[in-house]
């Protein structure tokens, strides 16, 4: 085995996985207060590469604001989904809420799907890269593209994570996955943090489609994988916990390169490697259905 | 008239067997295809709707038991029914595995399992391709050696008609009961005298046969079998066909299945969006009509040959109808 080989698998496992935790953490902020798992997640990411695509290509956006701008689409986007989808989540006379959660969002996948297949077009599109040129440390080297991806996803979890703990709108949605009574008790619009919670997991899958873009290419079917795998994480990092995801979301990124780069058969091991991911899903699942750092008020009844 | 709608809808089928030769091929095949996907919505809709187990790995339980099938036979040179056969007792107990490994779970996670389950099932039969042919597609045996739609149609007509019967059985039976009673509340049920976990391994059991019966028809049926059988894009499929049609309910999920599927090839010429179209109705039926939109007419239709009697036989024969399917939950 040869070890640059190794390094550079390892280096491009943590940039799937910054990737990875972008769009699992999303799916675990729609939990914790939406007390649903976003079936629609992957094809939000989707909308997102392509949102940034047709700002740099028809309106002119440079790379960087064609990112902001894409966030912001479908930041805007899901506020709609949430104010025209989900409403019945809060309603006390809706019934088995669990079920109504898991159709909607999976129908919208569905639907978003097929649309896009219409609208943009069953081939695969590239965008132009973020950041020309290649990075050489040593024998190593990494395209820029993929530096760039590195960095810029790392500080949008890490501006994520201020959002968090240290504003006030951070509390009080922290507040709303507690506890939607008490929160209302003490003042908290709690319906107003679910459009917030809604909107922002959106953005987020929306930047990770956006950066992973000129990597990997644009098509209607990309968010079908990364959503799966969010699911991976967001069992592996405990439903609810944004800390549990993003470690885990790198973890996942890296095990599934070193998988690859370990197993003898390549083709094989490309495809495996996905099924690996699912794997480990299904035995901690099986194991302990909360996922390993659950935080137990998040527990679905 | 006691029974109207029995007769009604037997009369109905016993015109279709008898005019069968009268069909073209091509309209007999997207009957074919749409009881195909019937049985599946059914027997997804007792899975979720009767039991509240939303699995999101029918599917697989279809591509496995064809691939069974179809890979038995090739190997061992059985015959055409003896493979068929093992296939479905092969995913009854696949399906009875998997319900005891997701006995702890509900809701999203066991959606999120199923769909995990399938997904592997998916990337294993594509990816090795030495045995199973990949994306290529593998050859399957034919179930009748003749160009005749015909036997086919009767052959999918006989198994559509012995699904519903035997699902119809469990849901009017005691079972059925129990099924709703854990859909309802597990606890409440356990704590009823409900042997909760059996019939959550039974139920899985149940409905994962006669998904893997529908896709051991269709894989002798076309003579090739691809790993996309077992996609999300087909489970999708059945989930809108069951949703649209009224899931708490076996024959509306059933109308549901072969309402989509005709609309389906009736509509070929707007290609893509039928899809689009089938989203957004799904969309909104979830969001304005929960119980399905053929519900009501389902309802009215029940109801036919009860209206002009005395108030009291109505009002015994309104209770039945009442025991028989959950009156409206959700509908709000």
């Amino acid at each position: 085995m040869d070890y640059s080989y190794l390094a550079i698998q390892a280096t491009n496992g943590a940039v799937i996985g910054v990737i990875y935790a972008l769009v699992a953490v999303g799916v675990t902020l729609i939990f914790s207060i939406l007390k649903i798992v976003n079936f629609a997640h992957g094809d939000l990411y989707m909308l997102g590469g392509y949102t940034a695509y047709y700002l740099i290509t028809l309106a002119g956006f440079p790379p960087l604001g064609a990112l902001v701008g894409s966030m912001a689409a479908v930041f805007a986007f899901g506020i709609l989904i949430e104010r025209t989808m989900l409403t019945p989540l809060y309603s006390p006379r809706t019934e088995r809420k669990d079920e109504y959660g898991i159709i909607v969002t999976f129908g919208l996948a569905f639907f978003l799907r097929n649309t896009a297949l219409i609208v943009f077009g069953p081939f695969a599109l590239k965008p132009p890269s973020f950041a020309p040129g290649v990075l050489r440390i040593g024998a190593l080297a990494v395209t820029n593209d993929r530096v760039f991806v590195a960095v810029v996803g790392t500080l949008l979890i890490l501006a994520l994570l201020y959002f968090m703990n240290r504003t006030i709108w951070g509390q009080a949605l922290d507040a709303v996955s507690q506890s939607r009574d008490s929160a209302a008790i003490v003042g908290i619009n709690a319906g107003r943090f679910n459009s917030l919670a809604y909107a922002v997991g959106a953005a987020l899958a929306a930047a990770a489609g956006a950066l992973i873009a000129p990597i990997f290419s644009l098509s209607p079917d990309m968010g079908i994988l990364p959503n799966i795998n969010s699911y991976v994480i967001v069992i592996l990092g405990g439903m609810g916990s944004v800390g549990g995801s993003i470690a885990a979301g790198f973890l996942l990124g890296e095990a599934q390169a070193l998988f690859t780069a370990f197993l003898p058969d390549p083709t094989r091991a490309l495809s495996y490697s996905n099924a690996f991911g699912v794997l480990v899903l299904m035995i901690v699942l099986m194991v302990r259905p909360t996922g390993l750092f659950g935080r137990r008020h998040v527990r679905m009844e | 008239m006691r029974g109207l709608p029995t007769y009604l809808l037997a009369s109905l089928v016993l015109a279709g067997l008898v005019y069968a030769h009268g069909f073209n091929s091509y309209w007999m095949h997207v009957t074919i295809i749409a009881m195909f996907y019937a049985i599946l919505a059914a027997s997804w809709t007792l899975l979720s709707g009767y039991a509240g187990l939303y699995s999101l790995g029918h599917m697989a339980f279809a591509s496995i038991g064809a691939y069974t099938s179809a890979l038995l036979i090739q190997w061992t040179g059985m015959p055409t029914i003896l493979g068929m056969a093992s296939g479905v007792v092969f995913c009854t107990v696949v399906g009875a595995w998997i319900g005891w490994v997701c006995l702890r779970m509900t809701g999203p996670y066991l959606a999120i399992f199923t769909l995990a389950f399938s997904e592997i099932v998916r990337i294993v039969f594509s990816t090795e391709d030495e045995v199973t042919q990949g994306m290529a597609g593998l050859h399957t045996v034919f179930l009748f050696h003749t160009d005749s739609r015909i036997p086919y149609f009767y052959t999918a007509i006989g198994l559509l008609v012995f699904s519903l019967a035997v699902m119809g059985f469990i849901v009017h039976s005691r079972w059925g009961l129990f099924l709703r009673s854990i859909r309802e509340e597990e606890q409440a049920a356990a704590a009823s005298g409900v042997r909760v976990a059996y019939f959550r391994i039974l139920v899985f059991a149940v409905a994962s046969g006669f998904a893997a019966l529908a896709g051991v028809f269709y894989g002798h049926y076309l003579g090739i079998l691809t790993p996309s059988l077992g996609s999300l894009d087909l489970m999708i499929i059945v989930v809108v066909m069951a949703v649209i049609g009224g899931m708490e309910r076996i024959p509306t999920a059933v109308g549901g299945a072969i309402g989509i599927e005709f609309l389906q090839e009736y509509l070929r010429a707007y290609g893509e969006w039928r899809l689009v179209i089938f989203g957004l109705v799904l969309l909104f039926t979830m969001r304005f009509a929960r119980n399905g939109l053929l519900t009501p007419l389902w309802l009215q239709f029940v109801r036919l040959g009860e209206v002009r009697r005395p108030v009291s036989a109505a009002a015994q024969a309104a209770a039945a109808a009442g025991e028989v399917g959950p009156q409206g939950s959700g509908g709000s």
